[in-house]
């Protein structure tokens, strides 16, 4: 099957800039995948972001290489409107990308932009704000609502026009450690349920490397690693290269990795550790 | 908001219609006892709409604005007798009686009309605004929707000037104790990231519209402007009670 994602040898300079904001990214993505993007900050992130949903080179100009195609469709030569229903997006800023007053207005916003009819526009509200399960919010005032339920709102107003990928840029920057799970849990939920492909970018590692099966790094405009969150958390030159906040257990099992106590994966979260930590224990204790 | 008094069920071009009588009541009239009453009968529709002691700050702002120009005004005016003098003895910040009026006039006038801005504003949902304009005076959508955003971004411009100043203030950043000019410059430093932080979010918004297929093409609304019997009923009497009164006063 053809990928959703395929992005060639892309690079591209914002106006007037000397040093390119991204260089020669390969890029491929299944339908259905999870995929997490991290890195350090002005590593290219955004920009990556913004290539996929065709604002560049649409609406931010600048010069470009390469190709990004999503859905099929050429990113350059399609209009934004026509890459809103393949494509949706979600940003940093939980107030500034909402642009009504009230959760239902919120939702109407695109379809409404792209003619939708007023009986499918309610129907379509009413479904995304199901997926997303924030069905009570449905009349309230976006003023009322905190970061994480705006967040949501921001999802679900992406997802009433029925994109076959989200993209989103550090939806949880902003937000609490439970409203971060939460939204990972959502978009989990999104992804299993409805098989919407789901690219997450996350300076916030540890929420991510336990959920997502494929993580890939940015540093300085290029991908510096694309493999599963385990492997990529083993390599400590390369996360110390690039900041990554490693999770504690993590880092514990790999000194006792590299002391030679330890031979297995790296647990992710605490749980596990504990477990590998028993077992470890254990054995050493039936040795002795 | 809806049902919370019939100023809020009100079509917003009914309210539009009812400023506008305000504003041509306030230039009739010539006299200042008139225009106090007109600008009473705005604080009087501000209480029937259950909306006078929320819209109170911004009342007593636009007073100190009128009291403002007032001052600006009155020491220009040097025709008439003089009755006051800043400095006895010398010509210097003299206020004469036809200085007085006319500019006691200009300052109620401006009161009386702009008062009915925050009563409008406390009682329509912005989203009202924009479908009644859209649909029934056939404003731009485009149009529409950057006048009610840009209002809508006030209450969080304020949050964030109060914001940085606590920065700034932390900072030893001084601007209290200084004289107006002095105070006024002070303010620049805190203007500065005011504005870059309101060009990053003009900026998220507009992408956050662009991926939502905002300029697609012709667009359907999810809501509907109607005009109830109500409406009418209001509308005929602003109109009536202008001519009126308007009529009455000029002759
Ligand atoms: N609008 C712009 N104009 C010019 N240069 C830009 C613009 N936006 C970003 N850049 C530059 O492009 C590079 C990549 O920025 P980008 O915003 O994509 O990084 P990021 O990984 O999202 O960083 P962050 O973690 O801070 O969000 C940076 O060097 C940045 O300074
Ligand atoms: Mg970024």
């Amino acid at each position: 099957m053809e990928p959703i994602i395929k992005v060639e040898n892309f690079t591209f300079y914002y106006p007037d800039s000397q040093a390119p904001a991204l260089e020669g990214i390969n890029l491929t993505v299944r339908e259905g995948e999870f995929l997490g993007l991290t890195g350090p900050a002005g590593a290219g992130k955004t920009t990556l972001a913004l290539a996929l949903n065709g604002i560049i080179p649409n609406f931010q100009g600048g010069r470009m290489g390469g190709k990004v195609m999503v859905a099929g469709l050429d990113t350059a030569k399609t209009p934004c409107a026509r890459l809103a229903g393949v494509i949706g997006s979600v940003f940093q800023d939980p107030e500034a990308q909402l642009v009504a007053e009230v959760v239902e207005d919120e939702l109407a916003f695109g379809l409404e932009n792209l003619a939708v009819s007023r009986e499918e526009i309610q129907r379509r509200i009413g479904a995304a704000l199901e997926m997303v399960g924030i069905a009570s919010l449905r009349h309230r005032s976006l003023r009322e609502l905190s970061g994480g339920q705006k967040q949501k709102v921001a999802i679900a107003a992406a997802v009433a026009l029925r994109p076959r990928v989200l993209v989103l840029d550090e939806p949880t920057s902003e937000l609490d450690p439970q409203g971060t799970v939460e939204i990972v849990a959502l978009l989990q939920r999104l992804n299993r349920d409805y098989g919407i492909t789901i690219l997450l970018i996350e300076q916030k590692i540890s929420v991510l490397a336990p959920r997502v099966p494929r993580l890939v790094c940015l540093n300085k405009g290029r991908i510096v690693a694309d493999a599963s969150p385990r492997q990529i958390l083993a390599q400590e030159k390369l996360t110390t290269e690039l900041g990554l906040e490693v999770p504690p257990v993590t880092a514990l099992f790999r000194m006792l990795r590299r002391a030679g106590v330890y031979q297995g994966d790296l647990p992710l979260e605490v749980d596990e550790g504990q477990r590998e930590l028993g077992r470890l224990l254990g054995s050493r204790a039936s040795r002795a | 908001m809806p049902g919370k008094s019939f100023l809020h069920k009100l079509n917003p071009l009914t309210k539009v219609v009812w400023s506008l009588a305000v504003i041509t009541l306030a230039f009739v009239y010539q006299q200042p006892l008139p225009i106090l009453s007109l600008w009473a009968s705005v604080l009087a529709v501000a209480l029937i709409g259950k909306v006078l002691r929320e819209i109170l700050p911004a009342i007593r702002g636009l007073i100190i604005f009128a009291a403002i120009f007032f001052l600006f005004q009155v020491f220009l005016i040097d025709e008439g007798q003089v009755v006051f003098t800043l400095v006895p003895g010398t010509g210097i910040g003299r206020i004469t009686d036809v200085g007085l009026k006319a500019c006691t006039m200009l300052a109620l006038r401006m009161l009386a009309m702009t008062s009915t801005i925050p009563v409008l504003l406390a009682t329509t949902p912005p989203k009202d605004m924009i479908v009644a304009f859209v649909e029934k005076l056939k404003v731009p959508y485009v149009y529409a929707l950057m006048l009610v955003t840009s209002l809508r971004f006030i209450p969080t411009l304020q949050e964030e000037l109060s914001l940085v100043i606590q920065a700034q203030r932390a900072r030893a950043y001084d601007l209290e104790g200084r004289n107006i000019i002095k105070r006024f410059l002070a303010l620049i430093p805190l203007a500065l990231p005011l504005l870059l932080m309101s060009v990053q979010r003009a900026r998220t918004m507009a992408i956050s519209m662009e991926t939502r297929a905002f300029g697609a093409g012709p667009r359907t609304s999810l809501h509907t402007s109607t005009f109830q019997l109500l409406d009418i009923g209001v509308i005929s009497s602003c109109l009536l009670l202008t001519a009126v009164l308007a009529v009455v006063s000029l002759h």
